[in-house]
């Protein structure tokens, strides 16, 4: 019964509000007649008996407001009102309403995307189980000075055998296949070789039929495969009777033992991106996915102690840290290197899997958790600053109200919900930027990324990035509430005097500080991005040593089974040598050619490097670094515009029946011929003495932004690819992207079922391997645009603010007759002197910071003075610009209108 | 006038006591039962506006009270408010808890 009429009450409280709102009116003012009627029966005159009786009653609206509290569900009424009356305000003001959702969308939307990028890619844990016991152990050269070389086979047994700090010890070597289906073109898979306990080891269960079994992994065990989810789909359309059908690799038949997930990615690209060779399909630059999985049956005789080619995988036992595993591995490479005088300067290295998968990128994610951190401070700032600005010429507004009747907790309630209206708003709009940003972010990212297409919009980054811009709305929202509440509603309510106190002095402080950090953080944002523009031009125009314009790249492996590789015969591989030679020839007679080669790898792949000596030098030549070999064709160095510094270049002559020959390029030259000519001299590796018959420029083939390694070319005829591993390059006169549908008849009409892959004009291999920096420079551009936008907004604000506050004064003081001139200049002044202050704040501050851009920088210092100089002049510019607009309407106040305004 | 919040500020809870015993006897209205406990109390309590009608709406939404609208001569509308058959049981129920109170407090006041 009671909950019933209680319930009445609720539903009056909130649906007849009108009904009841005009009996309480009735009420009242039944009463105070009566006491007015009284009043005058006891002699007043009737406006004294009316004042007298509005006296006695203390008020008609407070007393209102005090029966409107005690309804019943009072609470939820007055907050659809504050809502319907905080979105009345917002709408009146537009402009405010605009720029306080806009700033907040981007500050959310921002940081949203990108911490959600920073979310998949490092901080949640990988799908692989006990990452971090999963170690990687690499064999390291002292000689080189390299720390991150695959392993022999020979030496992945041994580790296998003798290793007690690692519980499993698996291998893996990476490589490619060409997948001829029954039907369509031959395609080119990436393939891994695992051990047996690989896919175990890290918790991937098949999702059909098995994993590798032990007997399989061995030296010529049985050729069988697992095919990944996405191979299954596309070759065999999800054949539940998958296991037991046969896939042709290379055209041998390999019997399907087995499904893998998609998702079964523990950073393989990573891992092997992270050696110094034998990186694969690695080097690729695309997003690769492992499509076949084969045993990995390790064979010593084949692959000698001397072959580096094999990714060795640890776990760490139980209660086991990782430097005591090092300390175990250091003593097994010591014994090693005492038995096998092939594994002389060699020691190992034992690193945490985690650290080689996410290393690389996260500088480049910090960088950007960093960058969204100033971007979403600055936002909270210009959001601090509309809100204060507005909150205070609302003081006469809040006067008013107080004076009706409203109280405290009803006056703060009132900002809070309007705030709150803001952080919504702004949040959902946020929400929708942060899913642009996210699909335009992974779209644009460069390959070798971990784990980007795990990336979805996280819900507690997204509440995480709500809360901070709510919690800064509500602060600085109620800031002028409390001030109003200080005022004196009296004083507030005669005219202008309320609008002067409610500026207040604290107010314009903090806003004006706001404004300074504005500045600064722009400035900081704008110079790093200023920098990583400068490192890219620098990059872009760098001597690469190579042309890419004009040429194209076709790769292609030729499978052993129709172009054998007999090592007794090298290097006189018969059938690669004709495949190769009636290839450049027939391109070569393509519309448009200029010249045609093939090398063993192209001039933005870094290849392999191979230890060599030099004849007569023996003794020092032990001490020497490994050489990158290049095998090329003669025509590579007119297609690729590699300059000859002195002596010959290859020629046809140079055949594999002929003497021996070989190029050094300049930075081999300056290593190991100091003073001397190398013209003449022999150096020999693969079993060959080779008479150094020309010097070469520097190829930077181990990425732009690396110095050119020293490097040996060899002529393909005398030193063919033993795996078969080769790139087509042409040079047209053209367009080189029109050259590749005639450049892949040529391959088909020279051997319809050999798998082309990578074939592109040279010049988007050379965009992709500059992906990561452009991202990053991308990335950290458009932070600093916003951030300049919202310094500019903020800077706008503050002054027009400013100005609107001091109409009366302008007017007073262009009525005694001051100059518009005086007038603009004192208002510019207070732009430029904020400015000034936020200037020299960021310019310290970007000194500071930019040491973590080092990694992207190429060819300036971190405090470039070309840069700091532009970005300090740009901002100064942004900002005067801003101030322009009000200084100009504060020149234009018309003294008798703004005297009579107040 | 006095506010009425002077020496004998209003026990918490005895207002809503004075204001259902106020309207046992007949349907009053707002001014009117001011008016009484005035005149009861000999001026002891001056219930003011501002506490007056809070407390007659909340009685009102308990249920204890029910307001009426009347016309006056002048065309003017009253509310007045008569008890309800649960006022009249919280009525009795006040009275004793008061009754209560009284008889502890004379107890302690008179102890030695």
């Amino acid at each position: 019964m009671a909950l019933r009429t209680r319930f009445a009450a609720l539903v009056r409280t909130l649906f007849r509000r009108d009904r009841l709102e005009a009996d309480l009116d009735d009420e009242l003012r039944a009463f105070v007649d009566e006491l007015a009627e009284r009043n005058m029966r006891a002699g007043l005159p009737p406006a004294a008996a009316r004042r007298a009786a509005l006296v006695e009653s203390g008020g008609v609206e407070q007393v209102k407001e005090r029966v409107r509290d005690v309804r019943v569900g009072q609470a939820a009424d007055t907050l659809l009102q504050d809502i319907r009356y905080g979105w009345r305000g917002l709408r009146r003001a537009p402009l405010f309403t605009a720029a306080a959702v806009a700033t907040l969308a981007l500050g959310i939307g921002a940081n949203t995307a990108i911490f959600s990028v920073v979310d998949a890619v490092l901080l949640r844990p990988a799908p692989v189980k006990d990452l971090n016991r999963l170690v990687m152990v690499w064999q390291t050269d002292r000689q080189s000075g390299t720390l991150r070389e695959p392993a022999s086979v020979p030496d992945y047994l041994d580790f296998r055998a003798r290793a007690r700090t690692l519980d499993r010890v698996a291998g893996l070597a990476a490589g490619e296949a060409n997948l001829t289906p029954p039907h369509g073109e031959p395609t080119r898979l990436a393939a891994l070789r695992v051990s047996h306990d690989l896919l175990p080891a890290l918790g991937f269960d098949p999702i059909a039929g098995r994993s590798f079994r032990e007997e399989e992994d061995q030296a010529g065990g049985p050729p069988v495969v697992m095919i990944s989810e996405s191979l299954w789909e596309r070759a065999f359309a999800r054949d539940p009777g998958i296991v037991g059908r046969v896939l042709h690799l290379d055209d041998e038949p390999f019997t399907v033992v087995g499904v893998v997930r998609d998702v079964s990615d523990f950073g393989v690209l990573q891992i092997l991106s992270a050696a110094v060779y034998s990186r694969s399909f690695a080097d690729r630059g695309d997003r690769v996915r492992v499509d076949a999985w084969l045993p990995l049956q390790p064979n010593p005789k084949s692959y000698p102690r001397d072959t580096h080619g094999l990714f060795v995988l640890g776990r760490l036992a139980p209660g086991v840290g990782l430097a005591s595993a090092q300390r175990e591995f250091d003593s097994i490479g010591a014994d090693l290197e005492r038995t096998y005088a092939s594994n002389r300067a060699r020691g190992v290295n034992v690193e945490a899997l985690g650290a080689v998968v996410f290393g690389p990128v996260r500088p480049a994610l910090m960088l950007l958790v960093g960058a969204v951190a100033f971007v979403l401070l600055v936002a909270c700032v210009n959001v601090a600053n509309l809100l204060l600005a507005r909150g205070t010429t609302r003081g006469r507004e809040i006067a008013v109200r107080s004076a009706l009747g409203a109280g405290g907790a009803r006056l703060y309630r009132q900002f809070l919900v309007e705030t709150l209206i803001l952080a919504v708003i702004g949040g959902i709009a946020g929400i929708g930027l942060a899913r642009l940003t996210l699909a335009t972010l992974v779209a644009m990212a460069p390959p070798d990324i971990p784990r980007l297409s795990a990336v979805t919009i996280d819900g507690r980054v997204l509440g995480v990035s709500l809360s901070i811009a709510a919690v800064v709305g509500l602060v600085f929202g109620l800031l002028p509430a409390f001030q109003a509440r200080r005022l004196d509603v009296q004083t507030a309510l005669k005219g202008h005097a309320g609008r002067q106190a409610s500026q207040g002095r604290a107010a314009r402080a903090v806003t004006r500080a706001l404004v300074v950090a504005q500045v600064t953080l722009a400035v900081v944002l704008l110079a790093g991005a200023g920098l990583l523009v400068r490192s890219f031009w620098r990059l872009e125009h760098v001597n690469a040593g190579f042309h890419v314009g004009g040429v194209m790249k076709a790769e292609y492996q030729l499978p052993r089974t129709r172009y054998p590789v007999n090592f007794a015969n090298f290097p006189n591989f018969k059938e690669i040598h004709a495949f190769n030679d009636a290839l450049v020839q027939r391109v070569r007679a393509l519309p448009g050619v200029e010249t045609a080669a093939v090398a063993g790898n192209h001039p933005l792949d870094p290849g392999f490097t191979n230890s060599f000596v030099i004849v007569g030098r023996e003794a020092e030549s032990a001490g020497f670094p490994e050489i990158s070999v290049r095998r090329v064709t003669p025509g590579y160095f007119r297609t690729v515009g590699l300059s000859l510094v002195r002596g010959r270049l290859f020629r046809e002559s140079d055949a594999t029946a002929s003497a021996p020959v070989v190029l050094i390029n300049e930075a081999a030259a300056r290593r190991f011929f100091p003073g001397r000519d190398p013209l003449g001299a022999k150096i020999r590796f693969w079993g060959a003495s080779r008479e150094i018959v020309g010097v070469v420029g520097d190829e930077r083939f181990h990425g732009l932004a690396n110095a050119a390694p020293i490097a040996a070319y060899a002529p393909l005829a005398q030193a063919p690819s033993v795996n078969g591993a080769h790139v087509l390059l042409v040079r047209t006169s053209g367009a080189p992207a029109a050259l590749l549908p005639p450049v892949r008849r040529a391959f088909r009409e020279q051997d319809a079922s050999l798998a082309v892959f990578g074939a592109e004009p040279l010049e988007r291999t050379r965009a992709h391997s500059l992906a990561e920096r452009r991202f990053v420079m991308i990335l950290l551009g458009l932070f600093a645009a916003v951030a300049l936008v919202l310094a500019g907004i903020g800077v706008h604000g503050v002054l027009a603010y400013g100005v609107a506050q001091r109409t009366r004064e302008f007017g007073v003081r262009m009525a005694l007759g001051a100059r518009p001139g005086q007038v603009l200049t004192s208002v510019l002044g207070e732009g430029v002197v904020l400015t000034g202050i936020g200037l020299c704040l960021g310019i310290c501050g970007a000194l500071a910071m930019t040491r973590f851009l080092t990694a992207y920088l190429f060819g300036i210092a971190p405090a470039d003075p070309v840069t700091f100089v532009a970005v300090a002049a740009f901002l100064a510019a942004v900002a005067l610009a801003a101030s322009a607009i009000p200084a100009r309407r504060a020149t234009r106040v018309d003294p008798t209108v703004a005297l009579r305004v107040e | 006038m006095p506010r009425g919040h002077d020496a004998t500020e209003l026990l918490r809870g005895t207002l809503d006591l004075l204001v259902l015993r106020t309207l046992e006897l007949r349907p009053l209205h707002g001014l009117a039962v001011a008016d009484r406990i005035r005149q009861v109390t000999r001026g002891t309590f001056d219930v003011p506006a501002g506490s007056l009608f809070p407390a007659l709406h909340r009685l009102e939404q308990k249920g204890w009270l029910r307001g009426e609208w009347s016309a006056t001569g002048e065309g003017r509308r009253i509310k007045s408010y008569e008890l309800t058959p649960a006022g009249r049981r919280q009525l009795v129920f006040e009275k004793r808890q008061w009754a209560r109170i009284v008889d502890a407090m004379t107890q302690v006041l008179e102890s030695r």
